[in-house]
């Protein structure tokens, strides 16, 4: 609730942009004066965001009339976490409430109408298809329901990527009781299925090596990125994905990582000192990436421009990482051979 | 006389399974590199051992062990000596086992080669260096040249076949330049992975084998029985070589990496080829180590340098060929060198700075003829013919350029499908 409130304060503007590329200008304005803010840089994201999904609405009802029924649009990855860099890619999708099949078609065209803003407003398209214009995203409620008892039978490799992708979601416009009420039948079919947990860690437990046996940092080796370490695979991982587990375990339905250390039981409290390991790293991004140019480049840190200090920061965020990760692994598997 | 016959039925035995590296040298080169230059890697292996072999019967043995001064022998080309005394081995059997050990440095040579250099470029280069590189060097260590009268230690040819080849190699590498997408514009290099590790691993597989061969059948006789004690060191001098290479990747790059821990076995073999002979078993195993773990450092050092090695010759066989015949200047006993009346004990078994000395001076001198001989050759061969394919060749693949059909052909796309209008 915090946060819309500031998103509203911030916007305050929204009557004024009207196209996609006078939002694309406002945000070069904005965006430079809160690249260093982890919170005010992600309120301007859902600003942006909010923003262009306004116009794309306007476009398409323009053509197409209203929509054939109630709806939710909501965000995925780092965006329905919260958890945006200066430049992200673009995750989302769309439940709508009707039986109809005819209904989706008009719902594509809208996602394909938003995912033409977003692009234009300075989020790259999402190398997966995660978009609200692909069908697999853009779907009923109970189309969805569907999908999630699909995933969970299937349980397999990618099916629980897609699981564990659509279960960091956020409303960001329209019906947001339609996004809970998919979560809680996904904690439901959790809680009859305990296994499942287990195979949500098997799905997650590789990491990519940050620090190497003499605890030294293991840069990439090869090409344009050698030198660099790979932020998102190396450090941020470990620490979304046990606070990812934690919330499908706790039955959490926030998906910001920092919310939901926040709603952890007390049970979990010794799980909370992790919590300013994972502020650290958020402001760690943005100090270090503020002037990257590309997505890719923003989980991108050469070594060599970081100093002692820093590096041993670094390090520092990787071991807490990888140890929050083992202590929810462990938590995991110890319940789920005593369900 | 049986045990002479047997002699020389072990170093046949030897020939056969020197011979059969060749095989180990195939899939090692052609593992190492893309799919697009299999066939071309694969075949051109055994042309140009068919043209080695030409040369060395016709020039390459008599300027080795012909009659002639300290740099070189002049006599017995266009080699035929049918004659046996009944005494040590036949003349034809020395000259086969002594054939192969050309054949293999040749190879070597052509590591520096490959992906980018023309077919006639092969076949030149491998006449002009069986003739006058390779064939100096053995002269002047196992002819009677002037580093054996220094009593230069090099049991089955660590300096004589690894570094020679290898110095080819690296002037080939530099006259050739990258390979087309290896560096970045930043400086940065790509990883141009080889298009099949099991290659590699039954590469080293066979080359193992083989170097039973190349250095158990070094002891030209059976007689005490001492190719076993050869072979023991040679064995666990590669085993240490694969696990020191494979720990040393793993723990400072954080992964285990599988072509360097191939390569460290291989660094093993040649880092024991120069001492097989001469040191204790213990000493096999740092020896095979400190190979193992040379050549990861090594590769790292000459793709930092630019220098485009997609077999790691220069690292497997140069680097670690040096460290090998200098080895028995520090682990050389006194019963297997001067007892052997075969150079002096090295450093670490109260020997002088003498022996090492011998050997870091066979190392530099051969190195460095070697390296110049082929550099001028090959420098003169760009300049005349040209090394090394156009781009486009080097893109579309040398099986296709070179040979006018894939290795692969169902893998790869035909280049002259219509992709559009």
């Amino acid at each position: 609730m915090h946060n819309k409130q500031v998103v509203r304060q911030i916007k305050g503007i929204d009557e004024t942009l009207n196209n996609y590329t006078e939002i694309n200008e406002w945000r070069q304005d904005k965006i430079v004066r809160v690249m260093t803010d982890h919170q005010k840089l992600n309120e301007l994201h859902d600003s942006i965001i909010e923003n262009t999904v306004k116009v794309a609405m306007k476009k398409v009802q323009s053509e197409l009339g209203n929509p054939p029924a109630p709806f939710a649009f909501f965000l995925m990855g780092s965006a329905g976490r919260f958890e945006q860099s200066v430049l992200s890619d673009q995750d989302h999708g769309i439940i709508y409430q009707s039986h109809d099949e005819s209904c989706q078609s008009y719902f594509l065209t809208l996602g394909a109408e938003i995912t033409n803003g977003l692009s234009e407003t300075g989020y790259e398209l999402c190398d997966g298809q995660v978009m609200a214009s692909n069908p697999l995203w853009c779907k009923s409620i109970r189309q969805w329901e569907e999908q999630i008892v699909d995933w969970m039978e299937d349980s397999s490799w990618k099916s629980l990527r897609h699981f564990s992708t659509f279960f960091d979601s956020r409303v960001m416009f329209g019906e947001t009781s339609f996004l809970t009420e998919i979560k809680n039948y996904a904690f439901m079919i959790l809680n009859e299925q305990p296994r499942l947990y287990k195979r949500l860690v098997e799905n997650v437990d590789f990491v990519k090596k940050g620090i190497g046996v003499f605890g030294q940092l293991l840069p990439e080796q090869y090409g344009e990125e050698s030198g660099a370490i790979k932020l998102k695979q190396t450090t941020f991982f470990p620490y979304v994905n046990a606070l990812r587990l934690l919330a499908l375990k706790e039955n959490i339905l926030e998906p910001s990582t920092l919310k939901r250390f926040e709603q952890l039981p007390v049970s979990l409290q010794s799980f909370q000192s992790y919590e300013k390991d994972f502020r650290r790293l958020l402001d760690f991004r943005l100090q270090h990436r503020k002037h990257a140019q590309s997505y890719k480049d923003v989980h991108l840190i050469q070594i060599n421009s970081l100093n002692r200090e820093e590096k041993q920061t670094l390090k520092q965020l990787m071991k807490k990482g990888y140890k929050l990760f083992d202590e929810t692994k462990t938590i995991i598997e110890k319940e789920c051979s005593t369900w | 006389m049986e045990l002479v016959l047997m002699d020389n039925l072990w170093v046949v035995i030897g020939t056969f399974l020197v011979l059969l590296m060749l095989g180990g040298f195939i899939l090692l080169e052609a593992g190492s590199t893309r799919m697009k230059n299999a066939g071309h890697i694969a075949g051109k292996t055994i042309f140009t051992a068919g043209i080695g072999s030409l040369v060395f019967w016709a020039v390459g043995y008599g300027f080795i062990y012909g009659e002639g001064n300290w740099f070189i022998g002049l006599s017995n080309f266009f080699y035929g000596d049918t004659s046996f005394s009944g005494d040590g081995l036949s003349p034809a059997v020395d000259f086969m086992f002594q054939m192969m050990f050309a054949l293999i440095a040749l190879t070597i040579a052509f590591g520096g080669f490959a992906e980018r250099a023309k077919l006639s470029a092969y076949v030149i280069f491998a006449v002009l260096f069986s003739a006058l590189v390779y064939p100096v060097v053995a002269h002047w260590i196992w002819g009677g040249g002037w580093l054996a009268d220094h009593g230069k230690q090099d049991f089955a040819g660590s300096t004589v076949v690894h570094l020679t080849g290898a110095m080819a190699a690296l002037a080939a590498t530099i006259i050739l330049k990258p390979r087309i997408g290896k560096y970045n514009k930043d400086g940065s290099s790509n990883a141009l992975a080889g298009h099949n590790q099991v290659y590699l691993a039954l590469a080293v597989l066979l080359l193992w084998v083989g170097w039973f061969g190349f250095n158990g059948a070094s002891t030209f006789g059976v007689g005490d029985a001492f190719f076993g004690f050869v072979i023991l060191n040679t064995q666990l001098a590669a085993a240490a070589g694969a696990v020191a290479a494979l720990f040393v990747a793993w723990i400072v790059t954080g992964k285990a990496d599988v072509p360097t821990m191939l390569n460290g076995a291989l660094a093993g073999l040649v880092a024991i080829t120069a001492s097989c002979g001469f040191v204790d078993p213990w000493a096999a195993v740092i020896i095979g180590l400190i190979g193992g773990i040379m050549v990861f450092y090594s590769m790292r050092f000459f793709e930092k340098m630019k220098i485009d090695d997609p077999i790691a010759a220069l690292s497997v066989h140069g680097t670690v060929g040096i460290w090998g015949t200098i080895s028995t200047g520090f682990f050389a006993t006194e019963s297997l060198s001067v007892g052997a009346e075969w150079g002096l004990p090295g450093l670490f078994y109260g020997g002088s700075l003498e022996q090492l000395g011998v050997q870091v001076l066979g190392v530099v001198s051969s190195g460095a003829y070697a390296f110049v001989v082929s550099f001028i050759i090959l420098k003169v061969m760009d300049k005349v013919m040209g090394l090394r394919v156009s781009e486009e060749e080097e893109i579309v693949g040398l099986d296709l350029s070179e040979h006018g059909s894939y290795g692969y052909p169902e893998n790869i796309p035909n280049p002259d499908e219509k992709q559009g209008a």
